[in-house]
């Protein structure tokens, strides 16, 4: 716990793992040295990792890569398993509100073509299932249903559908054609309310007219019924509100956290651990309870490494606002390598780490934060979030990180770097990160460098 | 106090002696690009030092930059090419406030503050289109040099549309115009322009003048009146302008030799 922070490769991780569990090192159940993703599942990339060397970090790192074994093994205990699609944040958060549920997102095996360095062969087998590159890499989840080779086959699988991104959906109809039956729900394209329209506040700042904000509920009771179904018990208003208060646990968790390392002089947890800690919003990597306990050792050791003005950097890293998740893990890396930090971010998800509502009726509150999400939105209201984050984490250059063939960014990016310079003037670039992205890294690294020596200078002069 | 800049491009390494008490460069030399980039960019240090009469011991610092930079272990230090660009044409041109750099296998768009600061960049280095490289395929194709292409483009009365966005389908397009009777001088003028078009694309709205016109691409007559077209203002081709990066490495080896 006192230790000086510090990245460490996989290599340095046995051999710190060994000391630690000399010293005792007390671990849950699904912890273990990282070296075993590597040997049982084949999770290449880790090699090329640099990781947090702290064993808040190595909880991290093993929860979030055992979550298909977790999900087998609740399977195995009698759990149902719901598969949540594209909403990001707000099916869980039912889901969980009911004894007996477990709740994913297959969208996340967008990341195990990196993890696994594409031996999965999950991207050429969507392929061959007709959804090629020219699709978001998220058409992975195509080919691990067909296969069955990492998550479980869900026993209700639910969608949100309307302002979607087009190759989502084209994913997930070929998904339901292919006999995975789903439960759709509508999510109308968020608007600003007209003037004779009744406005409903919604988190972070935005509004929706109330017509849309009843459309979604109406949809929310229908995916209520279902998730009720399959649990044997009727997800009430009580239910349901005892739910949200134990998301918005998570969610004042992550705040925190977020606080803690974005507000600091220097890092004192690396980028990548913070994009995984934050991912954590989403579906609570299939576990409520273990989320609150890895999020508290986080947060632990960042407090304790803050106090003890120990960080991982120092304070000339360029401080950078990070915008989209990256389909390479190593990308988050490279920043720090080329002397930037994270400051900020938004990895499309801000919704589900705004708090839901606790003081209206639950549905409705739900409704709201599902409406919040930047991705049924206009560009421009992201845009603007993203500039008030950026200033409140005093950014210096903000970065876009571009997902190929993904259709919900194949112009946001632009309108964001319009915006940020237009009204902070700080440098900002857009930069495009497959899943694989080492025979780009010299470009990638020239950029993320080249940015970092402009906040620099910028803050020289 | 005598500083060197190695700028190690894609195609081409470029080396510059820059004497910073009397402001003025001291000697520069360039070498074809090849695999073992450290080897070659010491030999054009070795080189550059005998003519100037220096001695190893006599250069205060050594920077590199461009895309092979980290390969060249001998350096002091590295520093990116957008930083030496925009240096290095500051040095020269201080009243530049946008810098188009056009090299073999990228192409930027710088912005400058007052006092040579970088302000913002675009970089395109996804892409052959838009870079020397394109040219180089049409050179290739039509198996003559940069020299004879240029001299090409200068005869053209009606430049031929080359819409293709990627260098393969162009080539594909290019031979497909040759067929179809188009007067070579206006395909090489079209191949100049969908390169300008490209960089226009890049620039967006950043232009700010005076813009000054960089990398190796700058040399080849014809592509500063293609870029103006596209962009509708005046460029300018910076002095020395392949070895604009080299001098603002030099430059920036100034603080920290």
């Amino acid at each position: 716990m006192n230790d000086a922070p510090r990245k460490l490769n996989l290599d340095q991780w046995d051999a710190r793992y060994e000391k630690l569990r000399r010293g005792g090192l007390r671990e849950p159940a699904y912890g273990g040295p990282l070296r075993r993703h590597v040997e049982r599942e084949q999770d290449f990339r880790l090699l090329q990792l640099q990781f947090d060397n702290s064993p808040a970090a190595l909880r991290l790192w093993n929860f979030l890569l055992t979550e298909n074994q977790r999900l087998r093994q609740a399977r195995a205990d009698g759990f149902k398993i719901v598969g949540a699609m594209k909403d990001l944040g707000t099916v869980p958060v039912m889901a969980y509100s009911l004894p007996g549920l477990r709740a994913f997102y297959p969208d996340g095996a967008w990341w195990t073509p990196c993890l696994m360095e594409c031996s999965d062969r999950l991207l050429q087998q969507a392929e061959a299932m007709g959804i090629d590159a020219s699709f978001c890499p998220v058409r992975a989840m195509l080919a691990a249903f067909e296969n069955g080779e990492h998550f479980p086959r869900p026993d209700l699988l639910i969608c949100s559908a309307g302002a979607i991104c087009d190759d989502f959906s084209a994913i997930a109809q070929r998904l339901e054609h292919l006999g995975h039956p789903i439960l759709w729900w509508e999510i109308p394209r968020r608007r600003h309310p007209d003037s004779d329209e009744i406005a409903c506040p919604l988190p972070g700042g935005l509004s929706a007219p109330k017509i849309q904000v009843d459309c979604v509920r109406a949809e929310l009771r229908r995916v209520a019924g279902a998730l009720g179904e399959l649990a044997g018990k009727t997800l009430d208003n009580d239910t349901l509100s005892a739910g949200i208060r134990a998301a918005n646990q998570i969610r004042r968790r992550l705040d925190a956290l977020r606080r803690a390392v974005y507000g600091a002089p220097a890092s004192p947890l690396p980028a990548l651990e913070m994009l995984v800690a934050e991912m954590l919003a989403l579906h609570f990597c299939s576990d409520r309870e273990e989320t609150a306990a890895v999020l508290d050792a986080l947060l632990e050791e960042v407090l304790s490494r803050l106090r003890r003005h120990r960080f991982i950097d120092t304070t000339a890293a360029a401080r950078i606002f990070w915008v989209n998740p990256v389909a390479d893990l190593r990308a988050m890396n490279l920043l720090e390598e080329a002397g930037g930090r994270v400051c900020g971010s938004d990895y499309m998800f801000t919704h589900a780490l705004d708090l839901i509502p606790e003081d209206m009726p639950p549905l409705e509150a739900l409704a709201r934060a599902a409406l919040a999400d930047p991705m049924v939105g206009p560009t421009a209201d992201r845009a603007g979030r993203i500039v008030r984050q950026c200033r409140a984490g005093r950014a210096e250059g903000l970065v876009v990180s571009r997902i190929p063939g993904a259709s919900h960014c194949a112009r946001e990016g632009e309108i964001i770097l319009d915006v940020v310079r237009r009204e902070i003037g700080i440098p900002a670039i857009e930069i495009e990160i497959p899943a694989l992205s080492d025979p780009m890294r010299p470009g990638l690294a020239t950029r993320l460098r080249a940015l970092v020596e402009t906040a620099q200078a910028g803050r020289a002069a | 106090m005598i500083c060197a800049g190695l700028d190690a491009g894609s195609r081409s390494i470029k080396a510059l002696l820059f004497d910073t008490s009397r402001g003025q460069i001291v000697a520069s030399a360039l070498a074809a690009q090849g695999v073992e980039q450290e080897r070659l960019a010491a030999g054009l240090f070795e080189k550059l030092l005998r003519e100037a009469g220096l001695a190893r011991r006599q250069i205060s610092g050594v920077v590199a930059t461009g895309y092979g930079r980290s390969a060249i272990r001998f350096a002091d230090t590295t520093v990116t090419e957008i930083t030496c660009h925009a240096r290095g044409v500051h040095r020269l041109k201080p009243e530049a406030r946008t810098i188009i750099e056009i090299g073999g296998q990228d192409s930027k768009v710088i912005v400058l503050e007052d006092g040579g600061r970088v302000r913002d960049f675009a970089m395109n280095d996804r892409c052959a289109a838009g870079t020397g490289r394109f040219l180089e395929m049409v050179a290739e194709r039509l198996d003559m040099n940069w020299e004879k292409l240029a001299e090409l483009a200068r005869q053209s009365k009606n430049p031929s549309l080359v819409s293709s966005t990627c260098v393969v389908f162009a080539e594909t397009e290019i031979i497909g115009l040759l067929a179809q009777g188009r007067p070579l001088p206006d395909v090489v003028a079209g191949v100049q322009n969908a390169i300008a078009a490209r960089v226009a694309a890049l620039a967006g709205r950043f232009i700010a003048p005076p813009v000054y016109f960089t990398g190796g691409v700058a040399l080849l007559s014809g592509m500063a009146r293609a870029l103006e077209e596209a962009l509708s203002c005046p460029i300018a081709v910076a002095p020395h302008p392949q070895f604009t990066g080299a001098l603002g490495a030099a430059l920036s080896a100034s603080h920290v030799g």
